[in-house]
């Protein structure tokens, strides 16, 4: 089954995608067959059971797991043409990742975590840019704070600035509220949600809340590794 | 700040977490360039000690010094011409006290003395330092009708004289007039057999010891004029001498190389502590690489998000690399500053006590050597655990990985590893006195780290194999001794290591005391009798025939010579071997015979026969002729009391030099000296092993009623004589034993840090198996018995490295027989394994004392 928008304006778009992992008897079948286009600037829930394949599906939007089969064209670049070190490179300039771990580097200041994908690019203004980013979330004045300084949603919102600061195309937030209290996590939906509209950013975005989901242009729904059709699309076929 | 630099500052930046997990590794780094730095600032200090001193140890600018013969006119003119000159003749003799009712001592009243016999032009350079203090002119004149002396304290300690006490020297009266405390150019002699007993020129031609053929050594020191005392000047002196007086055959030394045994014992001596110190460095480099993958594993979230966010596999490499070079510059740098400092450090605190001249100076060629060492150490170890981080996997952000599977890093970080384990032993070759031990060393190290991994591989694979033990302990033990991410390839390289070279250590010390101490004495001669006058050698038989009936007298003809050419090749422009290079530097004692001497055995070629007539023959001791690039029918130029005499090398013979029996280099067919004057040298042994030996109340008796009939013998106690030797090696392998002393910290340190790096597994297995009832009991014996499995394996290997290492060493670079020497080993073997439960255990006691609740949380 597979997702039948149009490829014209894709942000993101995978044909035919499989992918397995582990060897021999413990090899499992993650991906199966997947077609998805996510248009430019849209915003999609994945939502789905736990082992549903929502997290290798991720990796292969984000350029992190290379598909068995099939191709998989992100910002208009096949990544499966592109050698290790230039999916990295890629990878910093158009992908922007938020963690539900927020995995901030540690013995970095929250100025420094920012301005590392910048660093990485070469940029030449990377902390300017990182303070501005600082600020868009409303830190400023923490920016000389290491991450066990701050409480988890500052780090959140500090992870969010990062993954805003090179202006990807692509930005993906796997269950970024999951490490997060109720109120804390909806401030950091509205930063993740007015950051996707104000820049213009294709979002795609794990989670398990349903209302979450709800709030993006669209769902995806992943089973077993299959994305299940949607239900407009499946009442169609059954009429048919 | 550009692209260039963004490795160093995300290298400073992860430091900032401190250095926990680093502290072995600056420790070992710090240790081994220390060990390193410290032997070369001290060899260089002792070099130019020694060249700074040079004109005062040589006694001059130049020393023209003969054997057997003093100078002729023509020689004593082109000396006068060159500058101020002085003589110093020097000799073996024995001293008698004249009034043998009051002399206590347990020698008889004789003594062996070396004298040095001077005339008024001495000292050229430095001061001659007498108790009590006065001009020496007045302590050696002769008065009351007996010549002065000044003798060592330790002559005066042995015959138990005072000032102003006689004793005879030959036929002449000597007074001793004050003690002597220091002598400018003592270093340049070399080790003596006696005590010296300094004296005038005018004594000891009075004392009737100069006979034709006496082993009498002239020494003609030349001050050169003030104004014009360069470098310059000593080499055209030099090189006059060999243009005017070719065929003088004196052994001319300058002020730049007064003493070149004594250098080149020195550079052979740092040679060694150098290697010392470049395997505490190996063994630090296990630390380095125990610690960088500790920290890779602590930091394979940083790496993945650094991934994550568009950093490649090879710039994750360089942040890390870099990492990596600026701890180990901070272990270089106070490793630096303590090895420079040490020089400084002895001379402040042992300069009464060094036998040579130490110049402490900041030496940066040294010091930089030390540090190239100690970040190549770094770079060779740390090289492969971080080329795994190239491919530490982003997705693992995504996806809790149970321990990582092994595997290798890519080709590119093998191939680097290669190459910094090259330059590492290039270098260490490169620079080595002696590149022959220098690459068996290399070879040597390699070995080991390979043979201790396959033990390792070998102790994990019998534990996996082994049947299934009942009791939950040993089960406990042998799971953890073979599971992934076991302690036992680091526990076993770190000790084994250590452990292998303290075993060597010990095995060569307890090889060489049983040598010097034990086996030699037994089958060595008791008494060595020089300068016997070839007029008195029948007489002087039957003397000692009579005075001791049934022991075994062997007598030779001696003379002195020096070998000057081989098949006319000049000796300066000769290359011999390290261990042949020795014979080219002075005057050997050389002899003629029908017949081959006893303790030889011919190996190539024919002896001459009985009743030769031809040209002059030679036979030379096999490994010197190698050694000198000499073969059978070479000719060989020796020049023997002021001739040169070019003989060809009829057979080469093997020796046993452990007899200590008169052994010579080379021996001439009889013809050769026919008519030469000389003197004839001796031995007496003991009858049979079995035998009671001498007393040495018998040999002291000898000795007396020798000297009394023979005044111009000198007899030598073959037993004092090892002493003394035994007494220098001992402290040459004190030296040695303090060098392994650091090694074996740094083996501790690395094994400490070994176990210290399995303790966040310990921490998790012991909470888990607390939470499902297991004691701590119970843990700790597992643990145990987990450690001491590990130590007894290791221990066994290292004992057996360590064993053979020290059996090259004795047979094949020292030529001794080898023994195992089982207690002292059995020692080390089980302090090591002592100190693998001890170390393990502690660690252990900590790991099982964390509350369940936090750490279960957590998980």
């Amino acid at each position: 089954m597979h997702d039948t928008l149009g490829l014209a304006h894709a942000g993101i778009a995978l044909s035919g995608v499989n992918l397995s992992l582990g060897r021999g008897a413990a090899r499992v079948h993650i991906l199966k067959d997947i077609d998805l286009n996510i248009g430019r600037g849209e915003a999609i829930g994945l939502v789905g059971p736990s082992g549903s394949g929502k997290s290798t599906l991720l990796m292969v939007m984000a350029g992190l797991e290379r598909a068995d089969t099939g191709t998989v064209v992100v910002a208009g670049e096949t990544l499966g043409l592109l050698g290790e070190d230039a999916l990295a490179r890629f990878r910093g300039r158009n992908v922007g990742i938020v963690f539900q771990s927020f995995h901030l580097i540690p013995t970095m200041t929250a100025l420094e975590n920012i301005a590392v994908p910048l660093e990485l690019a070469g940029s030449e203004d990377a902390h300017e840019r990182a303070l501005e980013e600082l600020a868009a979330v409303g830190l400023s004045e923490r920016r000389h704070h290491y991450p066990a300084e701050l409480s988890g949603g500052e780090q959140q919102r500090v992870a969010l600035a990062r993954a805003l600061a090179p202006n990807p195309a692509i930005l993906i937030a796997d269950e970024p509220t999951g490490n997060l209290d109720e109120a804390t996590g909806s401030e950091i939906i509205k930063l993740l949600f007015a950051g996707h509209e104000q820049r213009g950013t294709t979002l795609v975005l794990v989670t398990h809340d349903h209302a979450l989901a709800a709030r993006c242009d669209r769902v995806v729904r992943l089973r077993s590794g299959r994305i299940e059709p949607a239900p407009q699309a499946a009442a169609a076929a059954v009429r048919a | 700040m550009g692209a260039g630099t963004l490795p160093l500052r995300f290298a400073l930046r992860e430091l900032r977490g401190g250095l926990r997990g680093f502290y072995v590794f600056i420790a070992c780094i710090a240790l081994g360039v220390m060990a390193i730095a410290g032997v070369g600032a001290l060899s260089a200090g002792l070099a130019d000690g020694l060249a700074h001193e040079g004109r005062v140890i040589l006694g001059g600018d130049l020393a023209f010094s003969l054997s057997l013969r003093e100078t002729d006119d023509q020689e004593r003119a082109f000396l006068a011409r060159q500058g101020r000159v002085s003589l110093a003749a020097t000799m073996r003799a024995m001293a008698r006290t004249q009034n043998t009712r009051e002399h206590a001592g347990g020698d008889g009243g004789s003594a062996l003395v070396e004298i040095k016999a001077v005339d008024v032009a001495y000292p050229l350079y430095g001061e001659v330092e007498l108790d009590p203090p006065q001009p020496l002119a007045q302590v050696l004149a002769q008065r009351n009708g007996a010549f002065g002396a000044a003798a060592d304290p330790a002559l005066l300690a042995r015959l138990d004289l005072a000032p102003g006490a006689r004793i005879s020297i030959g036929s002449a009266s000597i007074e001793i007039r004050a003690a002597l405390e220091g002598e400018p150019d003592k270093l340049a002699g070399g080790i003596g057999f006696g005590p010296r007993l300094l004296i005038s020129e005018a004594a000891l031609r009075a004392s009737g010891l100069v006979q034709p053929g006496s082993i009498v050594r002239w020494h003609y020191r030349v001050r050169l004029p003030d104004n014009d005392i360069t470098d310059a000047a000593v080499s055209a002196v030099r090189a006059a001498a060999a243009t005017e007086l070719p065929e003088a055959g004196w052994d001319i030394r300058t002020r730049s190389n007064a003493s070149p045994a004594l250098e080149q014992n020195v550079e052979r001596f740092t040679q060694y502590m150098t290697l010392v110190g470049l395997t505490a460095l190996l063994v630090g480099g296990v630390g380095v690489a125990n610690a960088v993958k500790g920290h890779l594993d602590r930091r394979r979230d940083v790496i993945a998000t650094l991934k994550s966010l568009g950093a490649g596999g090879r710039r994750v490499f360089a942040i890390y690399f870099t990492q990596v070079l600026v701890l180990a510059a901070l272990g270089a740098l106070p490793g630096l500053a303590l090895g420079a400092a040490l020089p400084f450090l002895a001379a402040w605190a042992f300069a009464a006590l060094l036998p040579l001249p130490l110049v402490p100076a900041i030496h940066p060629l040294g010091l930089a050597l030390a540090f190239a060492y100690g970040i190549l150490t770094a770079a060779a170890f740390a090289l492969w655990p971080l080329g795994r981080a190239h491919d530490v996997p982003a997705s693992a952000l995504f996806r809790d990985e149970v321990a990582g599977a092994r595997y290798r890093p890519r080709a590119a970080y093998i191939a680097a590893t290669a190459l910094a384990v090259i330059a590492l032993a290039a270098l260490a070759v490169a620079l080595a006195y002696d590149r022959r031990i220098a690459v068996i060393f290399v070879v040597a190290a390699g070995a080991v780290f390979v043979l201790l991994r396959l033990v390792a591989t070998l102790l994990m694979w019998i534990a996996g194999r082994m049947p299934r033990p009942r009791s939950p302990v040993v089960r406990l033990a042998i799971a953890n001794i073979h599971r992934p991410g076991a302690l036992a390839p680091s526990v076993v390289l770190s000790l084994g290591l250590g452990l292998a070279l303290l075993v060597t250590v010990i095995a060569i010390d307890g090889n060489l005391r049983r040598q010097f101490l034990a086996a030699l004495p037994d089958k060595a001669p008791s008494l060595y009798f020089v300068d016997i006058p070839s007029a008195d050698a029948e007489k002087f038989d039957a003397f000692i025939q009579a005075q001791a009936p049934g022991a075994k007298l062997d007598r030779v003809p001696m003379l002195r010579g020096r070998i000057v050419a081989a098949n006319g090749v000049p000796a300066e422009q000769l290359k011999p071997s390290p261990d042949a290079a020795w014979t080219l530097q002075s005057d050997r004692g050389v002899t003629y015979g029908d017949e081959v001497p006893a303790g030889s055995r011919v190996i190539a070629g024919e002896w001459w026969k009985e009743d030769y007539q031809g040209p002059p023959l030679v036979s030379f001791e096999k490994r010197i002729a190698d050694g000198l690039g000499l073969k059978l029918g070479d000719r060989i130029t020796v020049n023997v009391l002021g001739r040169n005499i070019t003989a060809t090398i009829a057979n080469l013979r093997a020796l046993d030099w452990q007899s200590l029996g008169i052994n010579f280099v080379m021996v001439f067919s009889p013809n050769t000296f026919r008519g030469a004057p000389h003197t004839h040298i001796a031995t007496l042994t003991y009858p049979g092993a079995a035998g009671a030996p001498p007393s040495a109340r018998d040999e002291v008796a000898l000795l007396k009623a020798v000297a009394d009939a023979f005044p111009t013998v000198t007899t030598v106690r073959v037993r004092e004589v090892l002493e003394a030797v035994g007494g220098l090696v001992s402290n040459l392998v004190l030296a040695i034993r303090g060098a392994s002393a650091l090694t074996l910290l740094v083996a501790v340190l690395v094994l400490g840090g070994a176990l210290a790096a399995g303790h966040r597994h310990r921490v998790y297995d012991a909470v888990i198996l607390k939470t499902l009832g297991a004691t701590r009991l119970r843990l700790l014996s597992a643990y145990a018995l987990e450690y001491f499995a590990l130590g007894v394996a290791t221990a066994v290997f290292g004992v057996a490295a360590g064993s053979a290492a020290a059996a090259f060493v004795v047979t094949r670079l020292m030529h001794l027989p080898f023994a195992f020497v089982p207690g002292p080993l059995a020692l080390a073997a089980a302090g090591a394994v002592l100190a693998t439960v001890a170390l393990g255990l502690a660690g252990t006691f900590t790991a099982l004392g964390h509350k369940p609740a936090p750490v279960l949380r957590n998980l």
